[in-house]
């Protein structure tokens, strides 16, 4: 393998934003995940928890509720009054509508999914109908005093309940009137001053409600006659939000600490058939603020102030117990928001507003007092009209072709000519070193190929069903590498447009389990100048250079080999070496590449320097402190 | 006022005069109302006060003035009076249309140019569904001039939708904008309040990533142990004396 000098860089001050809202759709096993600076984020269940779809967020967009409605529509609406609804195959936005009540606090979509509920500041509920191009304002509901905060369907569609400040009402859809108003509790910790926040409601179609609010309890009414049936109390402070599981036989729920309880309906005895909701599991994956849960029907979804997305699969509803069923908190992206220019040696940061740009500084000379080693080039603030943040897909068309200045007009005048009559949005996009071919792969099944000389397609790459992480393009042979979110790398030669030989070995026997059971996707892949049968690639805990001149390893092998000291036979040596060399020094890794023959560069993030610059979290007291 | 001399007869007077005076007499009657018709009694005694008065001082008669002279004195006055309002009118009249004017050339000047009122007015009516190819190409050569359309179009007073055609720029009703501000404000508050605002128990960053460190074996100092911003004006003060007293002890050194 070689020595390498690393450029360690830890000064790209990535804070990802607090994760406000979480709406799954069971028919598409994906999640719609959305963050407290608006961007609205799309995950894959089904495809190894990856993000697949994006949207760049506005601080005029916050979102404060989002939800899933018929023919897979998602709508969000926030506190500028508007409700958004997202085109998922364009990856923009449809239209926005003013609801004209305020800001929006909640939305719920109906049972069946043709109708849109929202709750706005002024007290108002706004029913809207949901037509197949638009969505259109039905009536509107008695005005209550306060604010409606949370707001649940009816499984039946007939009764809405609305939590508010201090009580709760129940509507009745036909008539539009509150027909119950139940006032809640406000003691907290023996104290009655602050007003009791309904944080979460949900109607289960037994009639019961269960409202969740910032006392810390969590209360089962009856709807029919307006009371208070049971009271939990769960936690010091508040209760943030719950999600009841389509079944009805089991509900979560997040607090402020960051515990996320389970509830379940079991019953009274072993068999009798009365049942009874008990407080069964606590978790505590989260250290801020658990803002938003979903329940799947296999796995809790908790997502927070802490920025980590943690998906909970639950052991009783797990069919195979094997990696599948494992704790998944997803903390990092799933793109690189980095990129290298080797020629110049040159580092862009991408960040929510704008782009930073730093020169790479040689370890002899003296350089800039705080970060020995790099120079601040300059930072290009991106708050004019020509580099808005609905533009950041095309920030990373230019970005990708940063490395290979010579290719940047090219690039420029391709995506102009191109007329496929087709609308696609490009996810991932990569140019060739000497600039003949793009390669990009979009919504669609499988990644194209594109001749920039004549431009025009060249090739497909079949399609295959797990979307793609990574794609780079080799020097000199013009290989395309693909890697996909199950950890499947796939080699492809665009000048013969077929798969390589090694591709195709490795697709034989197939890859070592670890590799496949690791946890984040590959999200860069680079190529050594010299060396074409190196690849080197890396997700946020490992970085791997692949050879191809060397066997390739089989289930019984380890594959973190370590390496193995020189007092050791050579024999022994050659035996156990394998083709994937991994290494796992320098991890959280935002991105590593190869910048000359000798020279790496890691961006690390510690997770510690983000926590740091978090909202404070609620106060612990600990035994002895 | 036209005094009459015979003061014995109380009588209206003669219907010779009455007859004569057609026209005047109800500018007369007018005068004599605003001014009030002397009673016979207050009418008698100034005069015959004034009568004595003017014997003492001079004793010619008062001067004749005949009922013509007078009139023609009246209607002039009146006449006076007539031209003055007139001319006052006019001259608010055209004071007014000068304003008018000026207003209307102000909104001209504030109002987008035809051309592009035009274009807006067909662009609305034409089909909006155009290959965002197309529009691609056009926006980059109009870009630049719709920008600084754009910053005149928001000061519109209608509220126009937003065009299909050329999507760079949206006019709005401010003064709808600044309620809705207010609103967001008064939300993002709330929420502010109700999360972290008084009365909720939170703690810092700082000690929540020491609690760990205390609980340790070997018990850590806390993350950020040092607070550097203790006592800055106390610091900056310190630092500025000992500058002067440097200065001062060189110059002691120096003699």
């Amino acid at each position: 393998m070689g020595e390498f000098k690393v450029h360690r860089v830890r000064f790209f001050n990535y804070v990802p934003s607090g994760i406000r809202c979480v709406a799954y759709n069971n028919q598409s096993n994906r999640l719609a995940v959305s963050r407290t600076d608006g961007t609205v984020e799309i995950y894959n269940l089904s495809a190894n928890y990856f993000q697949e779809k994006f949207f760049p967020g506005h601080e005029s967009r916050a979102t404060e509720a989002l939800c899933w409605a018929k023919g897979q529509r998602l709508f969000s609406a926030g506190l500028n009054g508007e409700i958004i609804e997202y085109d998922l195959q364009a990856l923009d936005i449809k239209y926005s509508m003013d609801a004209f009540g305020g800001p929006i606090w909640s939305m719920a979509a109906s049972p069946s999914g043709s109708q849109l509920l929202v709750g706005c500041e002024d007290g108002s509920v706004k029913l809207f109908q949901i037509n197949p191009d638009k969505i259109q304002f039905e009536r509107n509901f008695d005005r209550q005093k306060s604010r409606i905060l949370s707001l649940s369907w009816h499984p039946s569609g007939t009764h809405i309940a609305a939590g508010s400040i201090d009580y709760i009402s129940v509507f009745d859809i036909k008539s539009g009137s509150a027909v119950h108003k139940m006032l809640v509790d406000r003691q907290y910790m023996g104290v009655s001053k602050r007003k009791c926040i309904i944080w979460g409601v949900a109607f289960l179609s037994d009639g019961t409600v269960i409202s969740v609010d910032s006392a810390g309890k969590v209360q089962f009414w009856d709807s029919a006659t307006g009371t208070l049936v049971k009271t939990h109390l769960v936690a010091n402070a508040d209760v943030q939000s719950i999600a009841v599981s389509d079944q009805e036989d089991s509900f979560v729920v997040g607090t402020a600490e960051g515990t996320v309880f389970h509830f379940q309906l079991v019953s009274v005895t072993s068999n009798s058939s009365e049942k009874q909701w008990v407080r069964t599991k606590p978790f505590q994956h989260h250290t801020h603020d658990v803002r938003t849960v979903a329940h799947s029907p296999t796995a809790l979804i908790s997502g927070g102030t802490d920025t980590h997305l943690v998906i909970r699969p639950l052991m009783e509803k797990v069919e195979v117990k094997n990696y599948d069923a494992a704790l998944r908190k997803i903390t990092f992206p799933h793109r690189r928001l980095i990129s290298c220019s080797k020629k110049r040696q040159l580092l862009l940061f991408q960040f929510s507003h704008h782009l930073d740009l730093w020169r790479l500084g040689s370890t002899v000379a003296t350089e800039s007092p705080f970060y020995p080693g790099m120079t601040l080039e300059e930072k290009i603030y991106t708050n004019n009209l020509s580099l808005k943040r609905k533009n950041l897909r095309e920030i990373s068309c230019s970005r990708k072709a940063w490395g290979y200045p010579s290719t940047l007009q090219r690039c420029r005048s391709f995506t102009a000519a191109q007329n496929k009559g087709t609308v696609e949005s490009m996810c991932l996009l990569a140019v060739s070193p000497d600039g003949n071919w793009l390669a990009a792969s979009g919504t669609s099944a499988g990644v194209h190929v594109y001749s920039v000389k004549r431009l025009k397609l060249h090739c497909t790459v079949p399609a295959y069903n797990f979307p793609v992480t990574a794609l780079a393009i080799a020097p000199k042979t013009n290989n395309l590498v693909i890697a996909h979110s199950d950890q499947q790398i796939f080699e492809y030669s665009i000048p013969d447009k077929q798969y390589t030989e090694w591709s195709r070995a490795i697709q034989k026997q197939g890859f070592h389990h670890h590799w496949l059971q690791r946890d984040t996707p590959i999200t860069h892949i680079g190529f050594h100048p010299k060396r074409p049968a190196h690849i080197l690639l890396h997700d946020a805990y490992m970085f791997c250079i692949i050879d191809k001149s060397l066997p390739l390893p089989n289930d019984k092998t380890l594959l973190y080999n370590p390496l193995p000291p020189t007092n050791e036979s050579d024999v022994i040596r050659r035996r156990t070496a394998h083709a994937f060399k991994i290494s796992k020094k320098y991890k959280p890794l935002l991105f590593m590449d190869l910048l000359d023959e000798g020279t790496l560069v890691a961006v690390e993030r510690p997770l510690d320097d983000i926590i740091a610059q978090l909202p404070p979290p609620i106060k612990k007291k600990k035994f002895g402190t | 006022m036209v005094q009459l001399r015979p003061r014995a007869s109380r009588a209206p007077a003669s219907a010779s005069a009455m007859v004569d005076e057609g026209q005047p007499a109800s500018e007369e009657a007018e005068h004599g109302l605003l001014l009030g018709q002397p009673s016979s009694g207050a009418a008698a005694e100034p005069l015959e006060e004034d009568g004595d008065g003017d014997d003492d001082l001079d004793d010619e008669a008062p001067e004749e003035l005949t009922f013509a002279s007078a009139q023609a004195e009246a209607r002039a006055e009146e006449r006076r009076v007539r031209e003055t309002a007139r001319r006052d009118k006019t001259l608010l009249k055209e004071k007014r249309k000068r304003r008018e004017e000026l207003f209307i050339e102000q909104k001209k000047r504030k109002l987008l140019p035809d051309t592009v009122l035009q274009k807006l007015t067909t662009a609305s009516q034409t089909n909006i569904k155009k290959s965002p190819g197309k529009l691609k190409e056009d926006k980059s050569q109009k870009k630049n001039e719709e920008c600084e359309k754009g910053n005149e179009s928001k000061k519109v007073k209608e509220k126009i939708q937003s065009i299909g055609q050329n999507k760079s720029y949206l006019a709005r009703r401010l003064k709808d904008q600044d309620l809705r501000d207010s609103r967001q404000q008064a939300a993002k508050a709330f929420i502010q309040n109700s999360l972290y605002g008084p009365g909720t128990n939170r703690t810092t960053v700082n000690k929540f990533l020491s609690l760990n460190n205390k609980r340790l074996p070997v018990k850590k100092a806390a993350a950020q142990f040092l607070n550097n911003g203790w006592g800055t004006q106390k610091k900056q003060n310190a630092k500025r004396f000992k500058r002067r007293w440097m200065v001062r002890k060189m110059k002691t050194s120096k003699k």
